[in-house]
């Protein structure tokens, strides 16, 4: 009898490894999926920053010996809101730490809770911010004006970015030290365009599969875990979106949004709401084989309520699918993104926009369209290895 | 199997009404006006009267009438009034009667539909009049076509060996390199592919004058015989359809490797090891065939993206197909050809799914719908 009641054990715990900490060891073991996250961290990080790399304010000005830091108020609310939400999510696993031994003892996930606390500081610096501040938009002329000044630092790259810019001293010239990556045809620096267009990507490849894969998680689970009659409406709605090829249905809703809608946000949400149905589906197929297991059945017993039976057990052993198709979803709306600024369907700062631009004279400014393909190829190509890897991290018999 | 192909197609019937139901509303209820923006494109800023005037012109003809049930009652006639009024009240009361109209004009289209018109293509009109939607799509139904069929050869020639020869030899340098040639075919995105192969390879580019960008027919091809026409048609559809065909070819064979591999893995072929057959007739005459059918039905499967990827290639190379039509078509508000459009590409998925299913079954005995 004595060897079925719990002993007080000698020797070093062992901690109960979790779902999360399986999957990043196998992950750990891929030296492609490691190379591809490094990339991807780089690419945010530059995104992030990108007025201090190049742009025409300056980082620190002395002019009749008072010193500022224009930067700082010429930093628009969404950028420094972009900023925290990179320190945050690089914070993350210090979080995770810090908030282990609690969590583990109200028998919560670690990691959803230290993502609930950094989204809710994400939420109220935010808001703040928008409530309070107000970022300087006069035109500084600090390039035109640097021989005013005593000293000045720039970003590495200092080069005019202002609507209805054109140099035509300054035009089409291929890299050097000043531009490393050449002028584009109205003479702007195309690292300037890069980094911009590389802003485009990441909020496209976040934001819009953040959409579509919330969108896709609430309706899939609702779908699969109740069934009948709503599954059978839910799953028409879907058919819906499916029997339109997503391009075509972007298409039309971009022609007919009104000019006063910012592009950015309108691409954005467009792509999101079309293209939910992939992960819909997974999550109702997910659901319909958990709502069967012995402890869902378990669970039900004790009389826990449905929102937290969805919440706590359901949707989270439902994950995995999701997961690695959104990891191929930001690939493929980073693709449709750039495809649509190409074709001009969309007025973004975007690499396809580049692309286009340069690809009337292929020989002549080969570094315009060279580096906007390559950008596009690099991230893409990123996303599709960390897709695989994190696939075969999870399970090498999903078949997405 | 009969049952089961009807009940599909009975299920059919409300999604293709839902298909076109989003399409008409999200034209219908679009922020802002697309119509008074479309003058504003053709004719500058006029005055708002005039403006007014011709709006209410336009949507006369295409069938789009602002009807005012709820408006009208509670604020007068428009004439009526003194000045526009504002507040929460009216904006609510306006946004219900827009939907209203749009309600209605769905139900008006709709009736048209029923009695086989499609409506009249303001795009596309003439000194002699407006054309028919369909008769217009129907013209661009062969180009794109043309373009998918040999993109969708040259998938199934190419992606299903360079597939099974990557899992007959798991491992080896061939799987290693296709695997890793694959990957980066599957993600340079077509718009750069394009770019590149317009300027080396393209007539006009700065490069090798080799193939022809745009169009799929050199001027006077009618007068060709059918083999001098044929090469003709190849020689213009070249770039196109590799553009077109290396995203899909990659996918392709990713998945007919890991066909064959769980084929190889099967406990059939271990007992057709084990019984002593040779090598060869193991790998071809047994785990092959399995592999082979269910690639033909994903092959079905990939048609709808294809057909999604060619407006695309379409846009970049002026081909007069189906795609660059919807593009000109949303520019110029054109609802009945956008909604025609629609209802087609709703159409051809349903009809590929349908098949690919279908295939699935004849393929694999066991699958059984009820």
């Amino acid at each position: 009898m004595s060897s079925l009641l719990p002993t007080t054990q000698s020797g070093p715990t062992v901690r109960a490894r979790s779902y999360g900490d399986i999957v990043w060891r196998q992950l750990r073991k891929r030296p492609a999926a490691m190379v591809s996250l490094g990339v991807i961290v780089l690419l945010a990080f530059v995104a992030v920053v990108a007025p201090f790399i190049a742009g025409e304010v300056p980082i620190r000005w002395v002019e009749n010996g008072e010193t500022s830091w224009p930067i700082f108020r010429y930093l628009d609310n969404l950028e420094y809101a972009g900023m925290l939400a990179f320190l945050l999510v690089l914070l993350l696993p210090v979080t995770v730490r810090l908030v282990r031994v609690r969590a583990e003892r109200a028998a919560t996930s670690p990691f959803v809770r230290a993502l609930f606390i950094h989204a809710a500081v994400w939420l109220t610096v935010t808001a703040v911010l928008i409530a309070v501040r107000t970022p300087e938009r006069r035109y500084g002329f600090f390039l035109e004006r640097v021989g005013e000044a005593q000293s000045a630092w720039f970003p590495f790259i200092p080069t005019p970015r202002h609507p209805g810019y054109e140099s035509l001293a300054h035009r089409d010239k291929a890299p050097t030290w000043r531009h490393p990556l050449g002028t584009d045809r109205l003479g702007q620096d195309i690292v300037l365009r890069i980094l911009y267009g590389a802003r485009t990507a990441m909020t496209i490849g976040f934001v819009a599969v953040g959409i579509g894969a919330s969108i896709g998680v609430v309706l899939g689970s609702i779908s699969g875990y109740f069934g009948r009659g709503i599954d059978l409406v839910l799953m028409r709605v879907a058919e819906v979106f499916m029997f339109i090829p997503q391009i075509v249905l972007i298409i039309i809703i971009l022609a007919v949004m009104p000019s006063w809608v910012p592009q950015l946000w309108a691409v954005v949400v467009v792509i999101g709401v079309t293209g939910w149905t992939g992960y819909y589906r997974y999550m109702r197929a997910e659901l319909l084989r958990v709502r069967g297991e012995d402890y869902m059945t378990a669970a039900r017993a004790l009389g826990i309520p449905t929102w937290r039976l969805l919440l706590r057990h359901a949707i989270p052993n439902g994950m995995a699918p999701i997961l690695v198709s959104a990891t191929f979803g930001i690939a493929g709306a980073v693709f449709l993104e750039a495809s649509l600024a190409f074709l001009n369907l969309v007025q973004t700062p975007s690499w396809g926009e580049l692309l286009n631009d340069g690809r009337q004279h292929i020989m002549g400014t080969w570094w315009a369209w060279g580096s906007a393909g390559a950008a596009i190829f690099v991230t893409v190509l990123v996303y599709n290895l960390l897709g695989e890897a994190v696939r075969d991290a999870i399970d090498p018999k999903l078949k997405i | 199997m009969k049952t089961y192909i009807l009940k599909r197609l009975l299920l059919m019937i409300p999604t293709l009404l839902g298909v076109t139901m989003l399409t008409y509303f999200i034209v219908r209820l679009a922020p802002g006006d697309p119509i008074e923006a479309m003058i504003r494109n053709q004719s500058g800023n006029i005055d708002p009267k005039a403006m007014k005037e011709s709006a209410d012109k336009i949507r006369e003809r295409l069938g789009l009438f602002e009807y005012h049930f709820l408006r009208d009652r509670l604020y007068g006639p428009e004439k009526e009034w003194e000045e526009k009024p504002t507040g929460a009240v009216f904006w609510v009361t306006d946004a219900a009667d827009k939907v209203a109209s749009a309600g209605v004009g769905y139900v008006q289209w709709f009736a048209r539909l029923c009695m086989g018109n499609f409506g009249e293509s303001i795009k596309y009109r003439t000194s002699s009049g407006s054309r028919n939607a369909i008769l217009l799509i129907i013209e661009r139904i062969p180009v794109t076509a043309t373009l998918n069929i040999i993109s969708e050869f040259l998938i199934f020639v190419v992606a299903i060996p360079v597939g099974f020869a990557a899992a007959r030899y798991q491992g080896r340098w061939f799987d290693r390199a296709s695997s890793f040639v694959l990957l980066v075919l599957y993600s340079i995105p077509a718009i750069l592919a394009a770019t590149v192969l317009i300027g080396f390879l393209g007539v006009g580019g700065e490069g090798l004058h080799w193939f022809p960008i745009a169009g799929l027919h050199k001027f006077g091809y009618e007068k060709m015989d059918w083999g001098a026409s044929l090469a003709d048609l190849l020689w213009h559809t070249a770039l196109p359809v590799v553009c077109l065909t290396y995203g899909g070819l990659a996918y392709m064979a990713k998945m007919g490797r890991a066909s064959l591999l769980e084929n190889l893995r099967a406990d059939y072929v271990r007992t057709a090891r084990a019984k002593g057959l040779p090598e060869g007739r193991v790998v071809y005459h047994h785990a092959l065939r399995n592999s082979l059918l269910p690639m033909i039905t994903m092959l079905v499967l990939t048609i709808p993206g294809l057909i999604g990827g060619s407006v695309i290639v379409e846009g970049i190379f002026s081909i007069q197909g189906m795609g660059l039509l919807l593009l000109e078509a949303s520019k110029a508000y054109d609802l009945a050809l956008i909604m025609t459009e629609t209802l087609l590409y709703g159409v051809l998925v349903l009809v590929f799914l349908l098949i690919g299913d279908i295939l699935y079954a004849w393929a694999d005995p066991r699958v059984r719908y009820e």
